[in-house]
């Protein structure tokens, strides 16, 4: 109901104020105030303030967040079912009706994660616009700070903020390469605990290669951007990590974030069926370090025996 | 994700340095276009020397691109300064350099790192030059070779982005620690016992009038102070900052604020000089200037207005007349405006008339 009315009262403030005032009133200029306040409570180290900022703007979120992570855990557990009515039924109509019975059956909705992920996206590109003014990084960017920050002299303060933090100047790209990196495995630890197992090779093919473009494309960008945006990823990164733990905990198998682990899947012996699939049924390899987990048979008949 | 951190990409430097003309500031306005070179930077990172008569094409280019090694300036931000021949001026590369005005060669052995990006402009005695970066530090080097003139550079404790403001055998020195010191010219030795402090942000250029120095900042304050002792006569507030060089007429001070208004105070005592400060479309960051008895003013978005200085009243204005983002100070060249605007385009602006042309476009 809450988030009814706030989806309600958002898209009437886009209907009423313009779209981009309302983005920049509801979203962007609360965020920068926000980090403002945090630096100064932080005595002015800005580095501190952007990890603080990032860890609290997570745990705001973490409702959504584990909502998204619960939906992509319970797709993974009803994956060899999928897998089954996929080979058993060629009818496409057919087939979609068996796939929504099991929907119903296990009670999952396909769409559980979306929401979740959406308003993540969101926040994620208000706060990816807040650092580019704050952090600045050209006297440019001042001039544009000045237009957005709240006329409280407290805010004001720290500004222009501290740059200096570690080996980084916040401003600017890591020119070390040690940052990029960060982004780069941080990045790539996290797509593979995120990503739902595939149940076809051409998607598994996809998310083979999603989980080297992305960190790639990052450690890419990252070279290119203000140090401070990489400290926000490296820290949310590690955040969606722990969150993960959370919601898999001893089910996460680390081993299979090791490149090899994805490659060797398609060799590994395919679970024994729960139901009704077919026990000489071949289906796609499994992707995610989860769902190599799960499909183990061997550990599959042990937590059976424990229940 | 990934379209999220392109919109990251906006926070290079582009350069806001304003043209300057090949006599010195004060006499700019006097002489004639068709008589002066101007310099201007019509390239992000460059440097041009343009020639009013052939119709302003470039006479050189500075780098040239055949260094060795090369030099990327990054973005220049103060406006260059004029002074026996050669032109001086800092780049975000954090050096300054010399060159010849007339072809554009480097006139030092090497230029003059300071070991922060440079921001501020610089100011100029006949044998001194005056530079300050964002490492924080003051550094007085000889005109002719570029060496260290005094002992050791003056360390403000931040970054200065404001140009030092020589006056006579004083130099006066904003940071944006939110101090304003006053240094012996000769040697850069404090000559207050304390520097006048606001508490943070002093980034506008210093201005002297009357024995009152003026300077504003981030902390949303204009500062008189005066010159002789540094006590502060009297300060002035409002929303936002004030980073752009208040102008100096007649005991009015006009001060542009990034609030988007200009204001009008007396110099004597800081009450309104208008009945209300003159409001723009958008941000002023450009220095306001004097040209045939009108107030010339131009907004962040490239709206020109053109104010009588008596009451703030508009005479004429061009909406969006250049179609540019404009941060730069513009400077008078033979009774026009020059302006620069962002990505290095240069207009004139009649002052009388409100019409403006373009110089050099892209």
């Amino acid at each position: 109901m809450l988030m009814v009315g706030a989806i309600l009262f958002i898209a009437g403030a886009f209907f009423a104020l313009g779209p981009g005032v309302a983005w920049d009133t509801l979203f962007i200029n609360p965020l920068i105030n926000s980090l403002l306040l945090l630096t100064n409570v932080f005595a002015g180290q800005f580095g501190v303030a952007i990890i603080l900022f990032t860890v609290i703007l997570r745990v705001a979120t973490i409702p959504f967040t584990l909502r998204q992570l619960q939906s992509t855990r319970a797709m993974q557990e009803m994956q060899p079912r999928m897998q089954e009515i996929q080979k058993k039924y060629k009818d496409p109509k057919r087939r979609q009706e068996e796939t929504l019975k099991l929907y119903r059956e296990t009670g999952v909705n396909p769409l559980g994660c979306f929401m979740p992920m959406a308003i993540q996206m969101l926040v994620f590109f208000a706060l990816y616009r807040a650092l580019a003014f704050v952090v600045g990084g050209s006297p440019e960017s001042l001039v544009g700070l000045s237009q957005r920050v709240y006329p409280w002299s407290y805010l004001t303060q720290s500004i222009p903020l501290e740059q200096s933090f570690l080996w980084l100047e916040l401003g600017r790209p890591d020119k070390t390469y040690i940052l990029p990196l960060m982004v780069g495995l941080s990045t790539y630890v996290q797509t593979r605990l995120s990503q739902t197992p595939a149940s076809t090779p051409q998607q598994q093919q996809q998310q083979q290669m999603m989980t080297w473009m992305m960190p790639l494309v990052l450690v890419w960008i990252t070279l290119a951007l203000p140090s401070g945006v990489g400290v926000y990823w490296v820290i949310s990164n590690v955040f969606s990590v722990f969150a993960s733990y959370w919601v898999y905990g001893r089910r996460m198998s680390w081993r299979a974030l090791l490149p090899m682990a994805t490659a060797t899947e398609p060799q590994r012996a395919r679970p024994k069926p729960q139901t009704d699939v077919q026990p000489e049924a071949e289906g796609p390899a499994p992707a995610g370090p989860l769902e190599a987990r799960s499909a183990h048979g061997k550990r599959r008949g042990k937590r059976k025996k424990r229940r | 994700m990934l379209a999220a951190a392109g919109c990251v990409q906006q926070n290079k430097p582009h350069g806001w340095a304003g043209p300057a003309c090949s006599h010195p500031l004060t006499e700019c306005a006097e002489a004639g276009v068709a008589d002066e070179m101007i310099v201007a930077s019509t390239e992000k990172g460059e440097l041009s020397a343009l020639d009013p008569a052939d119709d302003f094409s470039a006479v050189w280019t500075f780098p040239t691109g055949k260094e060795k090694p090369e030099i990327k300036l990054e973005a220049i931000y103060g406006t260059p300064v004029i002074r026996g021949g050669n032109v001086y001026f800092g780049a975000y590369d954090s050096k300054v350099y010399a060159l010849g005005l007339a072809d554009g060669a480097p006139v030092w052995d090497d230029p003059f790192d300071t070991g922060g990006p440079i921001v501020a402009g610089f100011a100029a005695s006949e044998t001194t030059l005056y530079a300050a970066s964002e490492d924080g530090n003051v550094y007085a080097l000889d005109l002719e070779t570029g060496e260290a003139v005094w002992d050791r550079p003056f360390d403000t404790g931040a970054e200065v982005w404001g140009a030092p403001l020589l006056a006579g055998d004083r130099l006066y020195v904003v940071s944006v620690n939110g101090k304003l010191f006053a240094l012996n010219a000769a040697s850069g030795e404090p000559e207050w016992d304390q520097p006048f402090e606001t508490g943070h942000g002093l980034i506008s250029d210093p201005v002297l009038a009357d024995g009152t120095v003026l300077v504003g900042g981030i902390d949303r304050g204009l500062h008189a102070v005066d010159a002789e002792s540094g006590e502060e006569l009297w300060s002035f507030k409002t929303d936002n900052w004030f980073w752009g060089r208040p102008l100096v007429d007649d005991g009015t001070a006009y001060a542009p604020n990034l609030d988007g208004r200009l204001y009008a105070l007396s110099l004597e005592d800081g009450g309104a000089a208008w009945e209300a400060p003159f409001e723009a479309d958008e941000p002023l960051r450009s220095a306001p200037v004097l040209a045939g008895g009108v107030l010339v003013i131009v907004d962040k978005g490239g709206n020109v207005y053109g104010l009588d200085p008596a009451d703030g009243s508009l005479k004429w204005s061009a909406a969006a007349a250049l179609e540019k983002t404009v941060l730069a100070d513009p400077v008078v060249l033979g009774g026009k405006v020059v302006v620069s605007a962002e990505g290095g385009d240069l207009f004139t602006v009649d002052p009388i008339a409100g019409s403006f042309a373009k110089l050099v476009t892209k």
